[in-house]
């Protein structure tokens, strides 16, 4: 090679690269000391873990808790509607019976006679004001002529205390009006 | 100076190929996977949404939410008092699924036992009253006209104990709805006012047709999500429209009174053959009615058992002529224009020749007699009444007849009420020109006859005739309550002094034993009219009516009886003993106290 740059030979015998480190540079090779680093690891692991279960658990009563509740409220809610169905059944009933055909029935079925004369005592002197006289009893043993078809197959009261199997079909009013023999005379003060 | 990495770049650098190719072909590896599974799920999703579509949507439908009817109920009509004489009733409907009834297993006594169809229906029949082949019959005409069919009835309104024992029974293939339904507790009691429903619910006549504006309800809607089973889904009702309640009708009327005038009045009827009867009972100062009875009548439980031209009310649909009971009015317009006294007198015949040519004769053949306006209405002389109605014109008695509300519809909006004939006064005849003085040649209804009565009894005010008192909203505010302003017809003194003559007329008539009620002062005036034939003439039948008021001095109550053509007596010997005995109650009721004062004496000759 015949040109003017300046050459320096390295010696044969001098380092390649990828020798390692001579050991006045300070370098070495220190190894990790795995157990000391690795049990804080592993226990925050455990810790996280633990505190994520307990969370998804107590979510878990809590959910429980809940559907509890709401079972509850449905089952409540049920109950509630099939009272209401019986107050309505009931209130129905009671709507019958205090019909007037059914209380007239049973007032004549008792033996009782409607009387159309009206008589007033004036109890500040004592006055009779009208003209007395004893019942005609002219509506008795008539039967109902304003009928009522809910009526039908439902028994006097008269019948069912003396526990008499009912009629069968219509309110039937025993033809006899039967009274009492020798009712007390009520006690007035 | 990196040493630890010059191995890697070193390696690189040297290009070692197995690690980067590696690892380029992992990410190659990974993303094509990743690309194959997201073009399944395209492939997948295309596949659904446009190529399945309409396939899938007619599958999906009926596995979505179901809309069901909320329904409202309808408002009650109630009496004056509050008494319910026409409520809503919930009922049910026992539905089933047919596709779905299969046998199915029961735990019996712990055991599990298999319930075959036919035993289900027999149980099922056994609490709703059918037999178990009806019901076995039932499923099998639905999956006939239907193979997947899920909807049948099993029983239509049935109430809560069916509804209950059908429910134990706890067969999956059964269900219920609810069904509002109608129910009139008090029977027949006002049947003729109340009308009813037809089975759809629609109404048919009375006050359930001419107040439905008030009654009627709007149903809501709702939805909730089923099972594959059908069963409902607990919680998910969602309620897309609210149902609106009716509003409650309270009327005037008092159902104690209306039975005992109605159950009065049938009897009587049936007593005298009578072909139909009408009784009103109206309060004389506000114009309420109290009661308003027909025989026969309808009962809204049970419609069949009427024949249909019974099912209304002939109060308010039946015009007749009502004879002898108008003179009442007739006098009170001749006492008003002062073209005669109490006083004045004349000569009643028996048969008078007016010079128009007209023919009026008395009913009973008797001689001349000298007669006050009194003494006309005691005999009820058609002749005397004659000879002191010719003292007004035409006109003048046509004025009082309107501004009695003859030919007119009474105020009370009843459906299909009658306004009776009254025709102009430039279109009487002769005869019928001397007809209208005693209540032929016109007609009028029960109802108007009994607001003549109502408007002489209340000092001459005429009060409009009211059956409603008004339509209370379920917030409890009233609205359609009509106005109550009365007119004034007759002067007070002429109003008082007819009042007088009817009391005379009560004392001394014919059946005065009859009606007489011991203690109180009733005014009162029989009737007896001929019935049209229908073809322009008059039948043998009569039209016998007895209409007055109570307690003459201070009258609170008018009672009007009509009892139409009664063959087994032909006179107003039949009304009579009904009006004693609805007036006697009403004053008992209403606890009237008797003034005791005297009543007047009035001469009836001169």
């Amino acid at each position: 090679m015949s040109d003017n740059l300046a050459r320096v030979s390295l010696p044969i015998d001098s380092e390649p690269f990828d020798s390692p480190a001579p050991a006045h540079r300070g370098f070495r090779l220190v190894a990790p000391a795995p157990s000391r680093r690795a049990r804080p690891r592993i226990f925050y692991a455990l810790t996280a873990v633990a505190g994520v279960s307990a969370i998804v658990v107590a979510q878990l009563l809590l959910s429980v808790g809940i559907s509890q509740g709401a079972y509850e409220i449905s089952s409540l809610q049920s109950s509630q509607s099939q009272l209401a169905r019986t107050a309505a059944s009931v209130s129905e009933d009671l709507a019958r019976v205090s019909s007037p055909q059914s209380l007239a029935a049973n007032a004549e079925g008792l033996g009782m006679i409607s009387n159309s004369n009206p008589v007033y005592l004036r109890l500040s002197d004592g006055a009779v004001l009208g003209a007395p006289a004893s019942a005609s009893g002219a509506q008795s043993g008539a039967a109902s002529l304003v009928p009522n078809a809910l009526l039908t197959g439902s028994t006097l009261l008269t019948q069912q205390t003396n526990d008499v199997a009912a009629t069968a079909g219509a309110l039937a009013i025993s033809s006899a009006a039967v009274v009492p023999p020798g009712l007390a005379a009520p006690t007035t003060r | 100076m990196n040493v630890r990495t010059s191995s890697a770049r070193n390696s690189s650098a040297r290009g070692n190929p197995t690690n980067s190719r590696s690892s380029r072909r992992r990410t190659v590896f990974t993303i094509f996977v990743l690309f194959a599974v997201i073009s399944v799920f395209l492939v997948r999703l295309v596949d659904i949404q446009v190529v399945q579509a309409d396939s899938l949507t007619a599958d999906s439908v009926g596995n979505r939410s179901v809309g069901q009817t909320v329904y409202g109920s309808r408002g009650e009509i109630l009496d004056a008092n509050g008494v319910v004489l026409a409520g809503t009733v919930m009922r049910y409907n026992i539905t089933m699924s047919p596709v779905n009834a299969t046998p199915f297993d029961r735990t019996v006594d712990g055991e599990n036992v298999e319930v075959s169809v036919a035993d289900a229906a027999a149980e099922i029949g056994a609490a709703t009253g059918q037999s178990g082949d009806a019901i076995l019959s039932t499923i099998s005409t639905a999956l006939e006209a239907n193979a997947k069919s899920n909807f049948a009835y099993i029983a239509q309104q049935v109430d809560v104990d069916v509804l209950r024992a059908v429910q134990a029974l706890r067969i999956p293939w059964t269900y219920s709805e609810n069904s509002p339904s109608r129910v009139y507790p008090n029977g027949a009691v006002a049947g003729n006012l109340l009308g009813f429903l037809s089975g759809e619910g629609v109404p048919q006549a009375g006050l359930e047709s001419g107040q439905d504006a008030c009654l009627a309800s709007v149903n809501g809607s709702e939805t909730y999500e089923k099972g594959a089973d059908g069963v409902r889904i607990p919680g998910s009702s969602v309620t897309n429209t609210v149902a609106v309640d009716g509003g409650d009708v309270i009327t005037t009327i008092d159902s104690d009174l209306q039975w005992f005038v109605q159950q009065t009045l049938a009897t009587r009827a049936q007593e005298t053959g009578a072909a139909w009867a009408t009784a009103v009972v109206q309060d004389a100062e506000t114009g309420k009615l109290l009661a308003v009875a027909d025989y026969p009548s309808v009962d809204p439980n049970n419609v069949g058992g009427t024949e249909p031209e019974d099912r209304g009310s002939r109060a308010f649909t039946q015009s007749f002529e009502p004879g002898s009971t108008l003179k009442a009015l007739t006098a009170a317009s001749v006492l008003d224009a002062g073209v005669a006294t109490l006083e004045t007198g004349v000569v009643a015949p028996y048969r008078y020749l007016p010079a128009n040519g007209a023919n009026i004769n008395d009913s009973h053949s008797h001689p001349d007699e000298r007669m006050t306006l009194t003494g006309v209405l005691i005999d009820s002389s058609n002749t005397g009444m004659s000879k002191f109605g010719e003292l007004l014109t035409d006109q003048q008695r046509y004025d009082y007849l309107s501004a009695f509300g003859l030919g007119e519809p009474t105020e009370t909006g009843f459906p299909r009420e009658d306004s009776g004939i009254l025709h102009p006064a430039d279109e009487w005849d002769n005869q019928t020109s001397y007809a209208t003085m005693f209540g032929q040649g016109l007609t009028t209804t029960a109802l108007q006859v009994a607001s003549v009565y109502q408007t002489i009894a209340n000092d001459g005010v005429r009060m409009p005739v009211q059956l409603v008192e008004g339509c209370r909203l379920p917030d409890g505010t009233m609205t359609n309550v009509p106005t109550a302003t009365g007119t004034q017809v007759l002067s007070e003194q002429a109003a008082n002094e007819t009042s007088d003559i009817l009391e005379m007329v009560y004392q001394k008539s014919w059946v005065s034993s009859v009606w007489n009620i011991p203690g109180y002062r009733v005014a009162a005036k029989t009737g007896t009219a001929q019935m049209p034939d229908g073809e322009g003439g008059y039948s043998n039948g009569y039209l016998v009516s007895v209409s007055g008021f109570a307690p003459a001095d201070d009258p609170q109550y008018v009672v009007s009886v009509s009892i139409a053509d009664p063959v087994k007596l032909n006179t107003s010997g039949a009304p009579a003993p009904v009006f004693q005995e609805i007036m006697s109650q009403v004053l008992k009721k209403y606890r009237t106290v008797p003034s005791g004062a005297t009543a007047p004496d009035l001469p009836s000759t001169w």
